[in-house]
């Protein structure tokens, strides 16, 4: 231990926070070095006094003004986005997201399927799905080719069409399955988070469920990603525990959604 | 301030108080700061108001000293506060609350003088002495009252990089390995800036004490 290396651990020698190894032959050197010690009393000396340095009262605003925050975001949490006319609702689903709703529906109807079957399924079953699977693929092609349509709208317009879903009453299979297909298939973050977030009301439903699940797997966002997985949480649906361990143990995954699933497969 | 005896062995406590640093910490407080910081990351947001309860007073007085300036200090703790809700999903599982919490100080910091367009400050020592000492007895008080001042004019007289080392070098809850990451930069390298930054300060004192201000 030199001089030089002596001066880097002072300040954790003169608050007793060097131990081990290195503690020892810093003070070895010490003991050698009238120079080093000098140096060790004067920043001591120094370091009293800027710790005796009193420390501001914060004022009560500052309180006011966190808690304020806390409270804003407590509210936003717990508030609903605002709804977009009803009148606008009926532009958003009729005519061209009737077929991408039919689609959205067969495939989910689809992964319901599968998901349901059982292991030593009959070979007329099993024939069934292949069958299925076979139309759904014609129908993915379908419901990419109609987004790519969708695209000429703006993604206000399809946000505005997923706000007014969210505030039907009583959404019939038609809304549903159109908010299911925004959230597999919108290319827009924020339409997407509003599309679940309107399916939250609905995660009795095992078709909402079950969406949400197929479509983790294939979200690119992590901020969706970390919505599903809280979605995924809520339900206590243990169904969701192997895609949660996949996105878990996934690479290039985003840490935060990573610990998210994590978390959320204890909560299963 | 006057040169004593070296008092060696070194002390192996560290000091009690650091110019109000130390946390107003309740045995009987069956939550940790990490644990409350996990509660708000899973949606108890009023945990947030203990962890605030906790650090307020430690946060100022690190930002005062760095920066300076009462005013910013405390704008720039809310938006510390503020930024612990907006980024409460980044919290991680094996994280230091006090680490994360100066890691966000010091960019709420950056970010307010980027804003701002200007530089911290130095301490006005007249703002400084209306805060109440809560620490010497009344002699020593008035023995080290003029120091306290002069000190505070040396700690501005660093460079914002060499305050900030050396203010969270202070805090007990942090060890140099956390310090270095709140940095970004290695052990080694947080603890040279941490010692020449210490050496300046008390450069920079003596200097002022013999009248030689800058």
């Amino acid at each position: 231990m030199n001089c030089e290396k002596t001066r880097e651990y002072m300040i954790e020698l003169i608050d007793g926070r060097l131990a081990g190894p290195a503690g020892d032959e810093v003070r070895a050197h010490l003991e050698a070095c009238p120079a080093c010690r000098a140096e060790l009393g004067e920043l001591r000396e120094t370091l009293a006094a800027l710790d005796r340095l009193p420390a501001p009262e914060p004022s009560p605003r500052l309180r006011e003004r966190v808690l304020a925050a806390v409270e804003r975001e407590k509210r936003s949490l717990h508030s609903a986005p605002t709804p977009a006319p009803l009148t606008r609702r009926r532009s958003w689903l009729f005519p061209a997201t009737q077929a991408l709703a039919a689609c959205g529906l067969l495939a989910l109807g689809f992964f319901i399927g599968t998901r349901r079957a059982p292991p030593g399924a009959d070979l007329a079953t099993q024939r069934e799905l292949a069958d299925l699977r076979s139309r759904v693929d014609s129908m993915g092609q379908l419901v990419g080719y109609s987004i790519l349509q969708q695209q000429d709208r703006s993604s206000n317009d399809r946000l505005e069409g997923v706000l007014a879903s969210a505030a039907v009453r009583k959404p019939g299979d038609t809304v549903i399955n159109g908010l299911i297909t925004s959230l597999a298939l919108d290319p827009s973050v924020n339409v997407r988070l509003n599309a679940l977030q309107a399916l939250y009301a609905h995660r009795d439903k095992e078709v909402v469920r079950t969406s949400v699940l197929v479509s983790l797997p294939r979200e690119t966002s992590p901020l969706v990603q970390l919505a599903m997985i809280d979605f995924l949480a809520a339900t206590r649906d243990r169904g969701a525990a192997p895609a949660l361990q996949r996105l878990s143990a996934a690479d290039g995954i985003d840490h935060n959604v990573r610990e998210a699933a994590q978390r959320a497969l204890t909560q299963l | 301030m006057t040169t004593g005896s070296l008092d060696f062995p070194v002390q192996l406590r560290p000091p009690e108080r650091r110019f109000g640093l130390s946390l107003p910490v309740d045995r009987t407080e069956p939550s940790s700061d990490h644990e409350l910081m996990l509660a708000v990351r899973g949606g108890e947001l009023d945990a947030l108001g203990e962890l605030f309860e906790r650090h307020q007073r430690p946060l100022l007085g690190f930002l005062v000293n760095l920066t300076g300036d009462r005013t910013a200090a405390e704008d720039i703790a809310q938006t510390v506060f503020q930024r612990m809700l907006k980024y409460r999903h980044t919290y991680r599982d094996d994280g230091s609350f006090t680490a994360w919490m100066y890691h966000l100080a010091r960019r709420c910091a950056a970010d307010h003088y980027r804003k701002s367009s200007s530089q911290p400050a130095a301490v006005d020592p007249a703002e400084l002495s209306e805060h109440a000492d809560e620490g010497p007895t009344a002699p020593e008080r008035a023995a080290h009252g003029e120091d306290r001042e002069i000190l505070r004019r040396a700690l501005a007289c660093l460079g914002p990089d060499e305050r900030e080392v050396l203010l969270l070098s202070r805090f007990q809850e942090l060890s140099f390995a956390q310090v270095a990451g709140v940095l970004e930069c290695s052990v080694g390298a947080a603890r040279v800036r941490a010692h020449r930054a210490l050496a300046e300060l008390r450069r920079h004192f003596l200097k002022l004490q013999k009248g030689a201000c800058p």
